[in-house]
């Protein structure tokens, strides 16, 4: 379904969804930093930058409970937290990179153990895309086979479009509903031509060469050459719209607590740091390998996709400038 | 006024003498390695390098884009930079002061070191695209009260004089704001900030001072910081460094650059700073000293709060 919708019936449908006691998330300023989160109106919605945060966080939170526990007497009482009564939620102004993260995570959410908390949020919410009509030097989404107008994670996608308003195109069951129920907001398409897409500049890999040279080279120097400067953070992988490592902790007293999921990341030490004191990974650059063998070998071994989306919050945000595209450009080359 | 263009002419200069002197200091066998920075992929961007060839001398620049504090990388948390035998490493007069500090707390020593300093008009902030000139609005915060333009002490720096125009000062405006606000106004703006942390841990990592080998914050039996990325976890975890690097900390504000998530972490450390400079009039980073005045007693030191 191809339609049109103006700026002001955009935000009027917002308006609508929050009054009816929807859940709308969308980027918004947060103390100063663009980030995904619950709108109390349509006016904070900033929809001219791509959030800090990428999309993940509405189906894989930060930190989440998933159970408690209270203790009385000798008697120990756990609670699990039922996934039924996540909420309903329109996602809105999702970026094609954030947006084709999602159902590349629905893999292995959903594959030996179905993670509940993910799927119910999943189950329970639209995606609507934006296309991006601006790129900069760290953005490289095309190099990964996706582009700035791919639809693909979207339930509906909007395209901004010359004088103002969006064109909008359903690719969901979900993505008509919401657009069958709200559908004097919308107009048949106007004719208008779409604002000239971003054109990020990274020129495209060569995926399969860089998972064959992948396959063979667990023991290289360029690992080390590579990521000798990597000062052991998780910037790269909080950001990612794709990274889902998580850590589950039990947090509390002795009579009362819960139980804890929160977001891991392979480049910390204590990551595979095992109860006996070793470390498999026991020096950065074997930690770093990890991150780009998991992106573009392991999961394309396991689920045959690739691990990014290209996104370029990584690249941008690496407190000592670690470029994936340029190492996986390189990759591709040898 | 925020436009007004900061003169890096030198920068080009200051490369070719670098390069120059890492070249001799390698061939000539007098280090096993320089640390100093590299052009990379982006557009007038620059990473960290380890350079151990005299051939790759020529990989070494500086430029606005070299931000990074690289003190750290001859620190005991990092074991992937080579330790046998002297390091050359490239310091802007600010990350010379986290040596000092490194010295003074027993970590490293001078004659295992050839520093190579930088005449340095400043560099760019944390937000601003690596290619952008170098002006009054794009200049690191840091950068805008630096009083260590032209490094001492060191081993090598090249005769330049960078030009350093006075610039409106960032840090004491914005302590100023905050120590005007009542408590609740106070807490509730780092609620805010604090609120947002990830817990990703680049503030500590990028930390010259952040050297023990096990954080405390990492340690589970007994935990004595929630890892959860909440507000009790993110306050005690913002509140714990911020006292640690109290009398330790000389600004080099790395940790606020790298934050992903925008938070003001160097305010905590100024602020702390400024007490101890009023408190003790001591300031970090200028001469090795073996105690900090937070690590010893005086008779004469204020004691009005003992009560």
């Amino acid at each position: 379904m191809q339609l049109y919708i103006s700026e002001k019936n955009l935000k009027a449908l917002l308006d609508r969804l929050i009054a009816d006691g929807m859940r709308v998330v969308a980027p918004r300023m947060d103390a100063g930093t663009p980030l995904y989160g619950p709108l109390t109106d349509s006016a904070g919605i900033v929809l001219d930058q791509l959030p800090r945060r990428s999309a993940k966080e509405a189906f894989f939170p930060l930190c989440e409970d998933i159970m408690s526990y209270e203790k009385q007497g000798r008697k120990v009482s756990l609670t699990d937290i039922d996934p039924a009564g996540f909420p309903e939620t329109v996602l809105v102004g999702v970026r094609p990179c954030d947006a084709a993260a999602i159902p590349v995570l629905d893999a292995v959410f959903s594959w030996d153990y179905k993670d509940e908390f993910f799927l119910e949020r999943r189950r329970k919410t639209t995606i609507v895309g934006l296309a991006c009509t601006k790129a900069d030097d760290a953005c490289f989404c095309t190099a990964v086979g996706l582009s700035p107008a791919n639809p693909k994670g979207s339930d509906l996608f909007l395209t901004p479009l010359e004088g103002g308003g969006y064109a909008c195109e359903t690719f969901t069951e979900k993505g008509e509903a919401l657009v069958n129920a709200n559908r004097e907001l919308f107009a048949e398409p106007n004719g208008s031509t779409a604002l000239p897409l971003a054109e990020p500049q990274t020129e495209r890999f060569d995926l399969k060469k860089v998972k064959a040279w992948l396959d063979g080279h667990f023991e290289d120097p360029a690992w080390d050459s590579i990521a000798v400067r990597c000062v052991g953070c998780g910037a790269c992988a909080f950001l990612c719209p794709a990274c889902h490592c998580f850590d589950i902790v039990d947090e509390g007293t002795e009579k009362a607590g819960k139980r804890r999921k929160n977001w891991d990341a392979c480049g910390f030490w204590k990551f595979t740091h095992h109860a006996s004191g070793h470390n498999p990974r026991d020096l950065q650059p074997k930690r770093y390998r990890n991150r780009i063998m998991h992106k573009f070998k392991y999961y394309d071994d396991k689920f045959g996709q690739t691990l990014c989306s290209g996104c370029g919050r990584c690249i941008r945000f690496c407190p000592v400038g670690i470029d994936i595209a340029a190492i996986v450009s390189e990759i591709s080359k040898k | 006024m925020h436009d007004n263009p900061i003169d890096t002419s030198i920068y080009a200069a200051v490369t070719e003498a670098i390069q120059g002197e890492a070249r001799r200091i390698l061939s000539e066998g007098h280090v096993a390695a320089v640390v100093g920075y590299a052009a990379a992929r982006r557009k007038g961007s620059a990473q960290p390098v380890v350079v151990t060839r005299a051939d790759d001398a020529g990989k070494l620049i500086f430029s606005a884009a070299c931000v990074n504090n690289l003190a750290v990388y001859l620190t005991k948390a990092r074991k992937e930079i080579p330790k046998s035998g002297k390091i050359g490493i490239v310091v802007k007069g600010c990350d010379l002061k986290a040596l000092v500090g490194l010295m003074g707390e027993s970590q490293l020593k001078r004659e295992e070191l050839y520093l190579i300093g930088v005449p340095c008009a400043g560099v760019l902030a944390s937000t601003i695209q690596p290619d952008t000139a170098l002006t009054a609005g794009t200049i690191a915060p840091k950068c805008r009260e630096c009083d260590a333009h032209l490094p001492t002490g060191c081993d090598f720096v090249p005769a330049r004089q960078p030009v350093t125009p006075e610039l409106e000062k960032h840090y004491s405006a914005e302590i100023a704001r905050l120590e005007a606000m009542t408590p609740a106004e106070r807490w509730a703006y780092w609620k805010g900030q604090f609120k947002k942390c990830i817990k990703c841990y680049a503030c500590r990592q990028v930390c010259p001072f952040c050297f023990c080998e096990q954080c405390l914050c990492d340690r589970n039996k007994p935990q004595m910081v929630e890892t959860t990325p909440r507000p009790a976890g993110n306050f005690a975890w913002h509140i714990v460094r911020a006292m640690h690097l109290a009398g330790r900390c000389a600004g080099c504000a790395e940790c606020e650059r790298v934050c992903p998530m925008d938070i003001p972490l160097n305010l905590l450390n100024r602020k702390m700073a400024k007490e101890l400079k009023e408190l003790y009039d001591y300031e970090a980073g200028f001469e090795v000293r073996e105690k900090g005045p937070l690590a010893t007693y005086d008779e004469k030191d204020d004691q009005s709060f003992i009560k």
